[in-house]
């Protein structure tokens, strides 16, 4: 998927004239929280859809003194995780690399949100596979445009009331549309719901970057992000509840507050287990 | 009183036109189609009002231009000149001086629009409920309960039983869908109803239902409406004053009884004797 890197890359191997041009769409993204600002998306070294939106932006952002940290289905050490920190490696031959979200300055993602949460001054960089989340409802472009700059969004509403006509429930796991600053919905990418609340009125920066769709977004610090809900029927995250309504444990670190994902243990059985690794794994060393 | 709707020199065309269009087409022209540079003149200045509480009558033979007419107060369509004053409250609202955002609240409170194809009217792809609760979403209300009571109430009231609510708009016949679209139109209580041939194509037996029950929401709601369609009988039936068009232009109106009994313009004493 990545070829291996020529000898000499142009550091943060986009040109300087590229790097400017996305921070200055990023900076335009971020004075207009949930705006999804078009930008020239690059060719990059890896094919569109494992993440080249969020790496236009991770390598417009790092530089000398930064510590990286890539995230991958809650994982350090997937192999999309691994070749994106190979890449980054050669591309910023200074930046440290680090498996501690707390260390960090800048984390590039897909799928979760940290475990432990974002510190005040951590950039947070999501890939975005879709950016509009008004795509399910209106196929045209300009209509989209005109309904987000009106900020209308009540055929986003209409699905929900028919997952709730059909399921009893509102059944959107991922991708849950989300206003920012009482404005603008997002497509916060194909995290889940337990991680929307951890945008709203958060210490760290959140951009969003999609690289087929060439579009970049933000959720700056200290702004509201609420998901779409009804007064009378309130979003929730996921719950997690045995048989018996309690709350299942992390079967390996026993975390009753993380996001868990299904795994077969050793003799086939199903269990649940934290989905965050480096976040399971510090808790279990600490166990011990 | 003032009028709801004032409505002056409304015009529409398709193509650029030229200077001959204003001759060559309309009713003494026999054809809206410009024969010089080809543009189609839908409508070529329509004026007329509709009083509070009254049902204007807009009838013509196909083509004539009725539907451009009701879609351009719809906002569906943007005239190229002419003027509309709606009367929004004691308020006169310009409506074509309005931004976007201005028309779509106007549009989506205080008009109603029953589409002559219920797939115009009707998103297919969501319950009959579903789009009784899309207008009540355009306009703010964000309570679940709430919109399925509201919803519950609209399908009763137009004679659909509220247990269906929750089905497809695939699942209903031809009048029951115009049923929804009325329930649809009705549901954040507007003043003003548009209906583009809500009858056409249905049985006749529920066409007499269906206009009993527009008759009903006007007297019991106090609805202004116009009302399109190429058939005598219902203009008959439910307006009060008529309108007639031929090839995009106004030819003849006043109270339907009048037009009725004594057409003045060759084009409606045609139509009525074809009618008796
Ligand atoms: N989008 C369009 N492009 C070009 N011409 C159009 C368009 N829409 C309507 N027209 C033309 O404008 C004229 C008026 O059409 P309109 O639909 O208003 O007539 P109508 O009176 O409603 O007819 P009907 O009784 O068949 O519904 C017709 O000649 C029609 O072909
Ligand atoms: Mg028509
Ligand atoms: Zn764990
Ligand atoms: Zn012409």
């Amino acid at each position: 998927m990545i070829e291996a890197p020529a000898r000499a890359y142009q550091y943060g191997f986009l040109d300087e004239y590229a790097k400017k041009e996305i921070r200055r769409q990023t900076l335009k993204a971020v004075a207009i929280p949930g705006y999804q600002v078009p930008y020239a998306s690059r060719e990059m070294p890896l094919a569109r859809g494992f993440g080249t939106g969020g790496l236009q932006i991770t390598l417009s952002l790092l530089g000398p003194g930064d510590t990286f940290k890539v995230i991958d289905q809650g994982a350090d050490d997937s192999v999309n995780a691994v070749n994106l920190r190979k890449f980054i490696v050669e591309a910023c031959p200074d930046v440290s690399l680090t498996t501690r979200a707390e260390d960090a300055t800048i984390i590039q993602t897909r799928h979760r949100v940290p475990e432990v949460g974002m510190s005040p001054g951590q950039i947070l960089v999501l890939q975005v596979p879709y950016p509009d989340p008004l795509v399910v409802v209106e196929p045209n472009e300009a209509k989209r445009k005109q309904m987000h700059g009106e900020g209308d969004y009540a055929r986003l509403l209409v699905k929900l009331y028919e997952d709730l006509v059909n399921f009893g429930e509102i059944t959107i796991s991922h991708r849950y549309p989300t206003r920012i600053h009482g404005h603008y919905v997002i497509d916060p990418s194909p995290i889940p719901r337990h991680d929307v609340p951890r945008l709203h009125m958060a210490d760290a920066l959140f951009l969003f970057g999609a690289g087929r769709e060439k579009r970049i977004y933000a959720v700056p610090p200290f702004t509201r992000a609420e998901p779409l809900a009804f007064e009378d029927v309130p979003f929730r995250v996921e719950h997690f509840f045995d048989d018996t309504g309690a709350r299942r444990p992390c079967a390996r670190c026993g975390s009753r507050e993380s996001f868990l994902d299904e795994f077969l243990d050793s003799y086939g059985r199903k269990q649940f287990g934290c989905s965050d690794s480096d976040y399971c794994a510090r808790r279990q060393e600490s166990r011990r | 009183m003032k009028p709801i709707l004032d409505v002056r020199n409304l015009r529409k065309t398709f193509g650029d036109g030229c200077e001959q269009c204003g001759r060559l087409t309309g009713a003494a022209a026999a054809t809206n189609r410009c024969p010089a540079c080809g543009t189609i003149v839908a409508v070529r200045g329509a004026s007329f009002t509709l009083r509070h509480g009254e049902i204007l009558g807009v009838m013509g033979e196909s083509g004539s231009g009725k539907s451009s007419l009701v879609r351009m107060l719809y906002f569906d369509e943007a005239p190229v000149s002419g003027s509309a004053v709606f009367d929004d409250k004691g308020t006169p609202v310009e409506m074509f001086a309005l931004n976007a955002a201005q028309q779509r609240r106007l549009r989506n409170t205080r008009f109603g629009m029953v589409y002559q194809n219920a797939h115009m009217g009707l998103n297919f792809g969501i319950s009959a409920g579903g789009n009784i609760a899309e207008r009540l979403l355009l306009n703010e209300q964000a309570h679940y309960e709430k919109i399925r009571e509201r919803a519950r109430y609209l399908l009763e009231r137009t004679g659909i039983a509220a247990a269906r609510m929750d089905e497809s708009p695939h699942r209903f016949s031809g009048g029951m869908q115009q049923r929804v679209q009325i329930a649809r139109a009705l549901a954040t209580d507007p003043p003003l109803l548009l209906l583009d041939e809500v009858t056409t194509g249905l049985d006749v037996s529920v066409q007499a239902r269906i206009l009993d029950l527009i008759l009903e929401l006007q007297e019991a709601l106090g609805l202004s409406m116009v009302v399109v369609t190429h058939d005598m009988g219902v203009i008959r039936q439910l307006a009060t004053r008529t309108l007639v068009m031929k090839n995009g232009e106004v030819v003849e109106q006043g109270l339907t009884d009048q037009i009725l009994e004594d057409p003045q313009h060759a084009y409606t004493q045609q139509l009525v004797s074809a009618a008796l």
